[in-house]
């Protein structure tokens, strides 16, 4: 073989590679679209009838905010901000720089912010369940924006970048986003319900009281569909890297996705079979499969499987139990997102600091993983999520912008805002709600409310 | 209307519409943004209309 002919077999296999980390990201962030397919179905069916396509329109929407605002100012708070709050110079990912659009030579750019886009609208959706048959849908989408687009992604600059602060000072390795993603969006969740208050009806004389699913089976196939899309999510957290280094996780150590299909799948079985543990109840059961990936997620690259496991099934254990506290706190979260997203993804970076204590850094002069540091780091997610959860949904309040009205909220939103019928053909909730039909023949009670 | 920045595809980077006009490419993003906030408006209009409406 002659130096031209090498040559030219090198750019080709340069070429081809550069290639394959665009395919690997590009079905990544394609599979991460059944996250909000899966979160579409679930919230749908989580809702009383009368508030099935309200629900359903939020997750679309969801996804139609997030991915331009990320395009305008997302993707330049990750890349200016990895040292805390003082940007440092990120011109190349502002929305008019070269690389933010089609460019021969940047095989990179788009497909990275594609999926990190993709992350930010995961963290619209967990907000979206929590505060489902009650929240306006503006503030919803503005809170959606700020934390999708904004609170994230200054969490990821901080602990999920190669020059992040956590990562250098503390040593932060979060490598499956239980902290950057699900913790910063359950406590920001938990800062929005605390302003927004409960739905009509939840707590009667202070006792809870249990507003049932209106189509159960839907709400458990769309939580397995997250499932199928937490594939693309954790692909999207692992680097493909050209050369000869293959694959990194994020902080750098190499890894591979051997690594993540062992913990990923013993994951999954643990927390469900924890969650089956403390509940028995099939909405928990299944919600028990994400919380007990989000509780191995952050060190998804380092456990031994039977411990992932173990581990999986103390997170699916805990969550109802903190789902329960969250309740007698006079929380109403519709959907369990503080206790999986929240509590779970907490729990999961600490763990790192417990059971991975001492695997060494990449970057020159980062620490170790310590406990210490896992602790802080996610004490910094929690504190990050929660306080603009909390500040700008009390602001919303302030201004009367939060919450439907009363009398809306009691009629449901399909009626009054969502030009369509969820079920026509069925006895509709507008008949009940209007009383045309009598709700005890059509077997339903009024307002979906049962005693606990 | 000639919006390629290009006379040729050897050696190109960055060729989008307009990528050779900086002035044209930060006016589109501005009206990309104000798009944006119109669909915003036109949503919270809606559900002020709808909720008034229902108020009665």
């Amino acid at each position: 073989m002659t130096p031209e002919e090498l040559e030219a077999f090198k750019a080709a296999f340069e070429m081809h590679q550069a290639m394959n980390v665009e395919v690997f990201y590009w079905w990544c962030t394609a599979i991460m679209f059944m996250i909000h397919a899966g979160f579409l179905a679930y919230e749908i069916g989580a809702s009383r009838v009368k508030n099935a396509l309200a629900s359903g329109m939020k997750n679309i929407l969801t996804l139609a905010v997030v991915v331009p605002t990320f395009y305008f100012f997302g993707w330049w708070i990750y890349n200016a901000f990895p040292g805390g709050l003082i940007p440092i110079d990120a011109s190349g990912a502002l929305p008019w720089a070269a690389s933010m659009g089609p460019d021969v030579s940047d095989m990179g750019t788009g497909i990275f912010w594609a999926a990190f886009a993709m992350f930010g609208a995961t963290t619209g959706s967990i907000l979206s369940g929590a505060v489902i048959e009650r929240i306006r849908m503006s503030a919803y989408l503005i809170l959606t924006i700020v934390v999708g687009s904004g609170v994230w992604i200054l969490a990821g600059a901080w602990g999920w970048h190669p020059d992040g602060w956590l990562l250098l000072d503390l040593g932060y390795h979060d490598v499956g986003a239980s902290g950057v993603v699900h913790a910063i969006a359950g406590f920001f969740a938990l800062g929005v319900l605390i302003n927004l208050g409960p739905r009509l009806g939840k707590f009667v004389d202070g006792k809870a009281m249990a507003i049932v699913p209106h189509n159960l089976p839907m709400a458990l196939i769309g939580l397995m569909m997250i499932i199928v899309g937490f594939f693309g999510f954790l692909g999207g957290c692992i680097i493909f890297n050209g050369g000869e280094t293959g694959w990194t996780t994020i902080y750098g150590n190499p890894t591979n996705l051997s690594a993540f299909a062992f913990n990923t799948l013993m994951g999954f079985a643990g927390g469900v079979i924890g969650a089956y543990l403390s509940s028995r109840e099939p909405f928990m059961t299944m919600s028990g499969g994400l919380a007990g990936i989000i509780t191995v997620a952050a060190g998804l690259d380092l456990y031994y499987p039977g411990l992932t496991f173990f581990l999986a099934v103390v997170g699916g254990i805990s969550m109802p139990i903190v789902g329960k506290f969250v309740e007698k706190c006079g929380i109403d979260d519709a959907v369990g997102a503080v206790a999986v997203h929240g509590w779970c993804g907490f729990l999961g970076v600490v763990l790192v600091g417990v059971f991975a204590s001492g695997y060494p850094s990449v970057p020159e002069g980062a620490p170790d993983i310590t406990f210490f540091g896992q602790l802080l780091g996610a004490v910094v997610m929690c504190v990050t999520g929660f306080v603009p959860g909390y500040g700008i949904s009390l602001l919303l309040k302030k201004m009367n912008m939060l919450r439907v009205p009363a009398k809306a909220e009691a009629a449901g939103l399909d009626l009054v805002e969502i030009p369509a019928i969820p079920y026509p053909e069925r006895v509709p909730s507008r008949d009940i709600i209007e009383g045309t039909v009598p709700a005890d023949a059509a077997g339903l009670p009024a307002n979906g409310v049962l005693g606990s | 209307m000639d919006t390629s920045p290009i006379d040729s595809w050897e050696g190109v980077g960055a060729y989008f519409t307009f990528a050779d006009q900086p002035g044209v490419v930060a006016f589109l993003c501005g009206l990309a943004v104000v798009t944006f906030v119109g669909f915003m408006y036109a949503l919270i209009k809606h559900e002020n209309d709808a909720f008034d409406k229902h108020e009665g």
